[in-house]
């Protein structure tokens, strides 16, 4: 089983194919993945619609099952962003929040953001960041966050990208922060699968966000990086459904 | 990653024309030979995934380690390493260094290297610091390639870049790497303008080079894995794929042979 952490409904998807993602599915049939946490875009990107987005989100996933539906909330919206979390998670039945501190424009050193981790872990919900970007989605400043909100489970879903895999690596020293391998080097991916934890690695392409397919390049570096084939295949489904809590 | 700039990743969609299993000239613009850290690249192993590859000629650079300290034995090493022919030694200078290093810079052209290589990140300065204005005058008065590290945290931006390109006319500047990842909606707006700043693919990926080539032109793009931290041969693979035919003979080797050529024959 494969499981996809980290994919997107882009804009220019809804452009394409608006509230269907028959012909978007039809890359993950391509490379097999089973099942694929389903994020928003234009929510990430605009305030305005990130209730629409996330209504869009959780419609789609209704329908079509093996996309995981996972919401966005705007921390600078303070109060009105803990109670769209809450509506996505009671309501919408999304799985996970996702958070871009670099495209939303917060710091995780908001008040808000801890009231987020904390609606979060009482659903069980886990937290999903783009991370690696300065000046606030580096590995560290969340692992920071992780270590302030242990209930909470956090997944940086760049793994520190192509430079800062070494704090992200470090950040994983935390029962509670999970790494996708989608943005680091293969080297980076091997030393993850040496040092870093096991049962807390899994695999994501960020395919969606353009029309270009990126899941070949991305499920072929993991499969060409040295390690074992448990661990892979860990990586690859095992760990994602324990995450999630998928049936 | 981000796009906001919708039509420019969706045309690589469009892209996915197979290029041409081969081209006149094969050249993997940047390597990393040496064994320390993360690095494990020897010779043996770099020429043997040419091979597989189907890629002529490398351009190998030192490990992290001597772009930092120890310059000379880096650059040594890399001399030492292309007398076996298809590798093209590029040589590096810590900024810092000074004079000093304007004149290991000279010690090495003298004795073959090809290209400067600069690490912002590596080597602790900023792109556009004026600390290197003294190594990019040498460098364009050697007819020799700058080629420069990109990306975060922010120390060695395309723009950065771009400012020193403008700044140098006469030089010719690789964007290394295309300020991957979170800089690529620079690149293209970047280089645009410059024709003296050139884009190299290694870690930008595949599907999102090819765009980049497509706004700025076959002619400014080059193709580098930067083994051992990516897989040589899946690199270029996937290049075959996402990269549109009619750029492949001057990404894949074309346009860096006409820089390092500026020296004389390869």
């Amino acid at each position: 089983m494969i499981v996809d952490i980290h994919t997107h409904w882009g804009v220019q998807w809804e452009e394409r194919t608006p509230g269907d993602p028959t012909e978007w599915l039809s890359y993950l049939d391509r490379h097999q993945i089973d099942r694929a946490c389903f994020l928003p875009t234009a929510g990430l990107f605009r305030a305005d619609q990130c209730r629409a987005d996330n209504d869009n989100i959780a419609r789609m996933a209704a329908r079509w099952k093996r996309l995981i539906p996972v919401g966005t909330v705007w921390p600078s919206q303070g109060k009105q962003a803990v109670d769209e979390l809450r509506r996505c998670l009671e309501k919408l039945g999304m799985r996970a929040l996702k958070l871009h501190p670099w495209v939303q424009g917060f710091s995780t050193a908001l008040p808000v953001v801890s009231d987020l981790c904390q609606v979060s872990a009482e659903a069980q919900a886990p937290v999903m960041f783009h991370d690696g970007t300065p000046p606030y989605a580096l590995a560290e400043q969340i692992g920071g966050l992780a270590q302030r909100h242990p209930r909470t489970q956090f997944v940086l879903l760049h793994s520190g990208l192509l430079w800062n895999w070494r704090s992200a690596l470090h950040a994983a020293r935390l029962p509670n922060v999970w790494l996708a391998l989608c943005g680091p080097h293969k080297r980076a991916l091997e030393i993850f699968a040496e040092r870093g934890p096991r049962d807390r690695l899994v695999w994501g392409s960020d395919f969606g966000f353009g029309l270009a397919d990126q899941i070949e390049y991305r499920l072929n570096l993991l499969r060409r990086a040295r390690m074992d084939s448990k661990l892979r295949e860990r990586i690859l489904g095992a760990n994602a459904v324990r995450l999630l809590n998928l049936a | 990653m981000v796009n906001s700039r919708r039509g420019f990743l969706g045309s690589a969609l469009a892209a996915a024309t197979a290029a041409p299993a081969d081209a006149a000239v094969t050249i993997d613009a940047y390597c990393s030979l040496g064994v320390d850290r993360e690095y494990d690249l020897t010779e043996k192993s770099l020429l043997e995934a040419m091979d597989r590859a189907r890629v002529a000629r490398a351009v190998i650079a030192p490990v992290d380690r001597y772009l930092a300290v120890d310059n000379r034995a880096g650059n040594d090493a890399m001399r030492k390493a292309a007398r076996q022919g298809r590798l093209i030694p590029a040589c590096s200078v810590n900024p810092w260094y000074g004079r000093r290093a304007v004149e290991e810079f000279r010690r090495a052209a003298g004795q073959g290297a090809r290209m400067l290589v600069l690490h912002p990140l590596v080597q602790g300065f900023t792109a556009d610091d004026e600390l290197v204005f003294p190594l990019v005058e040498a460098a364009a008065a050697e007819k020799m390639p700058v080629y420069i590290h990109t990306g975060p945290p922010g120390n060695a931006t395309p723009w950065q870049v771009a400012a020193l390109a403008e700044r140098f006319p006469q030089a010719d500047l690789i964007l290394g790497h295309c300020g991957a990842t979170d800089f690529w909606n620079d690149v293209a707006l970047a280089a645009g303008t410059l024709p003296n700043l050139y884009l190299e693919s290694s870690m930008a990926r595949p599907f999102l080079f090819a765009a980049y080539v497509q706004a700025v032109g076959g002619r400014r793009g080059m193709l580098g894995s930067w083994a051992p931290l990516n897989d040589l041969e899946f690199e270029w693979s996937q290049m075959r794929k996402f990269l549109p035919g009619e750029f492949w003979a001057d990404v894949a080797g074309g346009t860096l042979r006409r820089l390092l050529e500026k020296r004389g024959p390869l």
